[in-house]
């Protein structure tokens, strides 16, 4: 079988196919391929968290044109998608984070992000099952949120059928075509060729596979990063707790009443491994527990474990490769599900009109990477 | 025959045979998929109670027999366990 395409879409999860929603509602003819199933990758394994709190300016304004979308999903897709604006608080236990936060939030300020530097107590009142215990205070923003992935990217997925554009699962890419310089047509597993002048790796641990397939080098690593969710109890309102202790970790009580929660490994498992661990089952626990000692008498469901896919400077790679018409958007760096719906529109734009709506020099593909974003 | 939106197939997360059926009929037949699709098995039981009869649904929908649909991974804790059996430091 050989079809022809405006744009083909190599990888199912947010990036993909938020990508593929506003190309397709922009009226661009779309495939999108998926290897295994939608969100098999890193999305449906996220804990689900969506911040604006950055260091630098592009993903401060993507994170806040993403937070704007999230909030007017449920209008955009006929569905709702479990957003709740229910907070980001980072925690600062030492005088060396209080003034980095404070630096940070400088910078958002001037994007007009509603954060503010709260001390301690102030905490306490937003959490009152918070142990404060060496806390200094701690970087709180009201409108961070969380959203349910798999719903959201079943709106992107709904939202690119009704546009015209078609979604194929267990297609696997085994080879993309160029031919003097520019992109063709990507060949499947199946032995089907489809054909057209746009494709987009939004392949998300895989990125790096899929670009070799061009013969374009993108410097992603994915790693292990484990998670577990508990059961559900009364819903609590406490926001993503973000502790940046070096035995730190980040959990937020999801709508559900369910807690969800995640640290960055000390020593990093490089590769694309999803196992869990019982170190990480009793560290997390520890950890957990620490900043909310109620938590000791609910119960943990479930761990598992996705990939971050990082970059050397811990941002993005997004836009067009130095083959034409290859286009990327990857190296999320655990950050796909919050950045994603505002990428997708960006790169949309980026490719039917030639301009990015911001400055996305701080995400080009083939930049130099340098300092590394300091809220990662 | 009970309505199809009366006959619960997952109890932890309250999914109807309906809504199951409904969603492979919607070409979600991977129970992986239908896990991430629906949230079936992801209640407290883990899928231990409904699992088998989803992939015996799927493999009925589709035409093969049970064993060719795979069952969902088994995540740990094998049981929910409270968090306070984890942290040690012996008896309080």
């Amino acid at each position: 079988m050989n079809k022809t395409y405006d744009v083909i879409i190599i990888g199912g999860g947010i990036i993909g196919t938020a990508t593929g929603y506003y190309l397709a509602k922009g009226g661009m003819k779309v495939l999108l391929l998926e290897k295994n199933f939608l969100t098999a990758g890193s999305t449906g394994r996220c804990i689900t968290g969506i911040r604006q709190q950055f260091s630098t300016p592009t993903s401060i304004q993507t994170a806040m044109e993403s937070v704007r979308f999230f909030s007017q999903m449920k209008e955009e897709f006929g569905m709702d998608v479990e957003w709740k604006n229910s907070g980001y608080l980072f925690l600062a236990h030492s005088e060396d984070l209080v003034e980095m936060f404070k630096k940070n939030i400088e910078i958002q300020k001037s994007f007009g992000l509603d954060v503010e530097f709260i001390q301690a107590d102030e905490c306490k009142k937003i959490v009152p099952l918070l142990d404060t215990d060496g806390l200094v205070g701690g970087a709180y923003c009201p409108s961070d949120g969380q959203a349910n992935p798999f719903l959201t990217v079943r709106g992107y997925v709904e939202g690119i059928r009704r546009y015209g554009g078609d979604i194929k699962i267990k297609a696997k890419v085994t080879a993309i075509d160029v031919n003097n310089g520019r992109v063709e047509s990507v060949r499947t597993a199946a032995g089907n060729t489809y054909t057209a002048p746009m494709i987009v790796n939004t392949a998300g641990p895989w990125a790096r596979e899929i670009g070799r397939l061009a013969s374009v080098d993108l410097p992603v690593e994915p790693d292990r990063h484990e998670a577990l969710i508990t059961e559900g109890v009364t819903y609590a309102g406490i926001p993503m707790l973000v502790d940046y202790r070096p035995d730190g970790g980040y959990f937020v009580q999801r709508v559900s009443g369910q807690f969800i929660g995640c640290f960055t490994p000390e020593a990093k498992v490089p590769g694309k491994s999803t196992d869990s661990t019982l170190e990480f089952l009793v560290e997390m626990s520890r950890r957990m527990c620490r900043l909310v000692p109620a938590l000791k008498n609910v119960a943990v469901l479930r761990q598992w474990a996705g990939s971050y896919s990082m970059t050397p400077d811990g941002s993005p790679i997004v836009g067009e490769t130095d083959v034409k018409g290859f286009y990327c958007s990857v190296g999320m760096c655990g950050h796909g599900f919050m950045l994603g719906p505002a990428l997708g529109k960006y790169l949309a734009q980026y490719m039917t009109e030639g301009v990015w709506p911001i400055d996305m020099d701080e995400f080009a593909f083939g930049r130099r990477f340098g300092e590394m974003e300091s809220m990662r | 025959m009970k309505d199809k939106k009366d006959i619960i197939i997952c109890r932890c997360q309250d999914i109807s045979l309906e809504e199951i059926e409904s969603a492979i009929d919607a070409g979600v037949t991977d129970p992986e998929e239908l896990k991430r699709f629906l949230h079936v098995g992801m209640g407290p039981c883990q899928g231990r109670t409904c699992g088998r009869l989803v992939s015996r649904l799927i493999a009925k929908k589709i035409g093969k027999s049970a064993s060719e649909v795979r069952q969902t991974q088994q995540r740990p804790p094998l049981t929910t366990i409270p968090i306070r059996e984890f942290l040690g430091g012996g008896d309080e």
